[in-house]
């Protein structure tokens, strides 16, 4: 019970430095909300008044003790940018929440494709003796890591979707009108994240069975007559585990925090994109929130990582 | 019966077993005895079928009961070996920590034994697994039976491991090294352990050790490798009354049975006289739970109780204990690694020097040996302005310490991975004395070495203890060293001085419980 107060009590604090670094990071880049709105528009007195009704005309740190309490009573605010119609401001949690299942459903399918691709093939790599097996999967993954994403997606898109017409590209289908055809047009784009990753991830693993073929309770499996199979499956594997659960981790939480480049190709409309739009408009109250929302995904990834490390390796006790 | 008979096994071109002929009587404990790299470990392995999959037999064979197990020429049978491995052949390993699966409870690791060789009910197995701990000496069987190996000490788990290795009640047991990495109070009891099992089972045992003294105590015979080959073989009395090999005659010498070390009079302290180097009065020792965390626990741990006492110029006090005991912290607090103290530690000597046990992964192995012999007189240079030598005098005195430590000025430019392990040891030594200090600690310095090796290190701290009026604090689990050593000697416990006194008067006369089993165990 410690332990769980401690990691939340360190999240809290994580998310306040954050959020103070942002607020403080948007202070001081060039560029201003209130032209940027008003655009070729823009005169002093609308200028003003616009300012007036964002309450930008507050000193910064009454803007940011305000923000502050309004999000922790709930209200995330609203976008400076977009507007729900001519007469209604488009708040922030509405705007986000209707582009996070994108990303998160997104980031579920790759993850899922990493996982039960990249966990046996590495077994099956990690077991392979002949050399041109080895050579073969040392190609491969060498290729997949090496190309860059956009370009894989471009490739995804023109093999499955152009020659094979697996699916059709720009023909987005929101998940709120038909779900599997969502899920099926997110297959492809969570190919093109999963790809180099289930290649890292595949290496990684053999690597790290190959090291841990050279420990000593690996010769005391033998020793009592275990197969190579029972001795990998059984002794290796968990053991083996470790460094890969950190590196899933870390790659978990990259694409939670919204793979812009993938989502600018295939078109979905997700946090990745979002963001990027945001930060070019000047939109501070999404970047904000979406800030705190990356944060806080990729400590929660790694608190995770942390209590499956214990599940994985009882050395690992709870201090 | 086994049988090897003229096995050679080579690793690509290097032979590191040459045409060695051993036969294992049923019910007998065979001593292969010899120093590392003698072929000792590869014999054993190629016979269990455990060798790395590098290695060749390029001629020979082995019989067990009259099956070929392996034989040159012939791609190895696994099939056929795992028949035998674990059920009629067993292995006992040395560092019964990094033997056991990390990830798995013991309890589940022996009963894989049981499930890979019979048919056997759930709870039949568990009962089984339960009886093996407690013939093995295992005490609450039902706890141990669900411990993981990092919960148990290291004579435990080496229980474990015997328990693994005996619970089919296999004809031949190769135990290498069984006892190397353990405490010497639990040395003793896992021998009178194997012997125990040995004679309930009538097994055949082959044993394999660096230490002839301990082939001695539990092997009617003994075999004496070198360089792959097996130079004398003959019933374990016989070698020692009379061997008849040059190399065994150096085994038996080097053995650090208690030979008192020959000093110079002249050199010797007077304990009246001479001025103290170090005093430490009512020293507490502790250490702050939960690491240097920011939620780290207020709680303190005291590993070192009211230590007191002194070390005097030119003298060498041996520290003895078991692992555990508080030795490092007490060194750790004499030099000021660990602050976390209470009670007083007055030092002469503003900058002691330590030497570390393992020589191989104490240095750094990027760098040259020149390179690390010059490190400390750089680091003191910045401590110290006073003390700056130009890079001139300090190639100097890097290559007038290598000269001391006894090595030729063309290892300058070499790196450690180029060096043996005794050679590495040599240059710890060389880094601990360039700065000329007038106290240093030795951390179980040769523990790590052959006995051979162990001799020629523990030959040079005496000379070079002499030639630079040196101090040592000299720290061992190994009384035969401390014996060897020693002008005084303190034993530990627990984190307290249980006894402090001089060597001979200890020796002949303990006064202490304590201080009498260790004694005995050696």
């Amino acid at each position: 019970m410690k332990y769980f107060a401690k990691k939340i009590i360190t999240l809290i604090m994580t998310l306040f430095v954050v959020s103070v670094a942002a607020f403080v990071a948007f202070q001081i880049i060039p560029g201003d909300v209130v032209t940027s709105i008003l655009g070729t528009e823009a005169t002093p007195e609308r200028e003003v008044q616009l300012r007036a009704q964002l309450g930008l005309d507050r000193p910064p740190i009454e803007r940011y003790v305000n923000w502050i309490t309004d999000v922790l009573k709930g209200d995330l605010g609203v976008s400076y940018r977009y507007s729900k119609n001519m007469n209604e401001m488009m708040p922030v949690a509405e705007l986000i929440g209707d582009k996070l299942p994108v990303t998160l459903w997104l980031a579920a399918v790759s993850l899922g494709i990493i996982i039960v691709v990249s966990i046996p093939l590495g077994v099956l790599w990690a077991r392979s003796r002949s050399r041109v097996a080895d050579a073969l999967f040392s190609v491969c993954t060498q290729v997949t890591m090496a190309v860059p994403s956009f370009f894989l997606g471009i490739l995804v898109t023109y093999l499955f979707g152009i020659i094979l017409k697996l699916f059709a590209p720009g023909g987005y289908v929101s998940y709120k009108e038909d779900f599997a055809g969502f899920l099926g047009y997110l297959l492809f784009p969570a190919i093109s994240i999963a790809l180099p990753k289930v290649a890292m991830t595949a290496r990684f693993l053999r690597n790290s069975m190959l090291t841990e073929m050279k420990s000593d309770y690996v010769r005391t499996a033998y020793s009592k007559g275990c197969t190579d199979r029972r001795v990998m499956y059984a002794h290796v594997l968990r053991n083996a585990l470790m460094p890969v659960v950190t590196f899933l981790g870390m790659i978990i939480a990259e694409i939670v925090a919204g793979s812009i480049v993938v989502e600018q190709v295939f078109g979905l409309p997700g946090v990745g994109r979002l963001l990027i739009s945001s930060i070019s408009t000047r939109d501070f109250p999404v970047v904000e929130i979406l800030i705190l929302y990356i944060t806080f995904v990729v400590i929660f990834v790694y608190f995770l990582v942390d209590i499956l490390y214990r599940v994985i390796d009882p050395r690992i006790s709870n201090r | 019966m086994i049988r090897i008979e003229d096995l050679t096994v080579a690793f690509g071109e290097t032979e590191a077993v040459k045409h060695v002929n051993l036969e294992l009587k049923p019910g007998e404990i065979l001593g292969v005895v010899g120093e590392s790299g003698s072929g000792k470990s590869v014999t054993a392995l190629t016979l269990m079928g455990l060798i790395s999959e590098e290695a060749r037999i390029t001629t020979g064979r082995i019989l067990f009961d009259d099956v070929v197990l392996a034989e040159a020429g012939r791609p190895k049978d696994k099939a056929l070996y795992r028949k035998y491995q674990g059920d009629r052949m067993s292995m006992i390993f040395q560092e019964p920590m990094t033997s056991l699966n990390p990830t798995w409870k013991v309890g589940r690791q022996v009963e894989e034994t049981l499930r890979l060789h019979r048919d056997l009910s759930k709870e039949e197995r568990r009962r089984q697994v339960l009886d093996a701990f407690t013939a093995v000496g295992l005490r609450d069987v039902e706890k141990v039976y669900g411990s993981y190996p990092h919960e148990l000490s290291g004579g435990m788990r080496q229980r474990v491991m015997i328990a693994m290795a005996v619970i089919l009640h296999p004809g031949l047991i190769v135990a290498d090294e069984p006892t190397t990495a353990l405490d010497v109070t639990i040395q003793n009891q896992i021998i009178e352990l194997l012997r125990k099992i040995n004679s309930e089972q009538k097994n055949t045992m082959l044993f394999i050790t660096h230490d002839l003294n301990l082939a001695r105590r539990i092997c009617q015979r003994i075999a004496v490798m070198k360089d792959g080959r097996v130079v004398e073989t003959g019933p374990t009395e016989e070698i020692f009354e009379t061997p008849r090999e040059a190399y065994t005659r150096r085994l038996i010498q080097a053995v650090p049975s208690r030979i008192k070390k020959t000093r110079k009079t002249e050199n010797a302290v007077s304990p009246d006289k001479a001025d103290n180097i170090l005093e430490v009065r009512d020293l507490n020792v502790y250490y702050r739970e939960g690491g240097n965390s920011l939620f780290a626990g207020k709680r303190k741990h005291c590993v070192v109780e009211n230590a007191t006492f002194d070390i005097k110029v030119g003298e060498i006090l041996g520290l003895v204990g078991e692992s555990g005991c508080g030795k490092t912290s007490l060194s750790k607090a004499i030099l000021r690694m660990n602050k976390n103290i209470q009670g007083s530690i007055v030092c002469r000597e503003p900058y002691p020097q330590m030497i570390f046990q393992d020589p191989y992964s104490s240095l750094n192995p990027v760098k040259t040996v020149g390179w690390l012999l010059k490190e400390p007189l750089r680091a003191l240079g910045r401590l110290d302005p006073s003390r700056e030598m130009t890079e001139a005098d300090m190639e100097a005195a890097a290559y007038d310490m290598l000269r001391k430590v006894g090595m030729e000025e063309s290892y300058f430019h070499r790196r450690p991975s180029q060096l043996s392990g005794g050679q590495r040891q040599r240059i710890s030594i060389g880094q601990a004395l360039i700065t000329r200090p007038r106290l240093v600690i030795a951390d179980e310095p040769v523990s790590a070495l052959d006995v051979t090796m162990q001799a020629q290190i523990m030959e040079l701290m005496l000379e070079l203890q002499e030639e630079l009026k040196l101090s040592y604090l000299f720290i061992s689990h190994d009384i035969n060293v401390i014996y060897r050593m020693s002008d005084r000697i303190m034993v530990m416990q627990r984190g307290r001085i249980v006894e402090i006194g001089d060597t001979e008067g200890v020796f002949r006369n303990p006064g202490q419980e304590y201080t009498k089993l260790l004694l005995k165990e050696s």
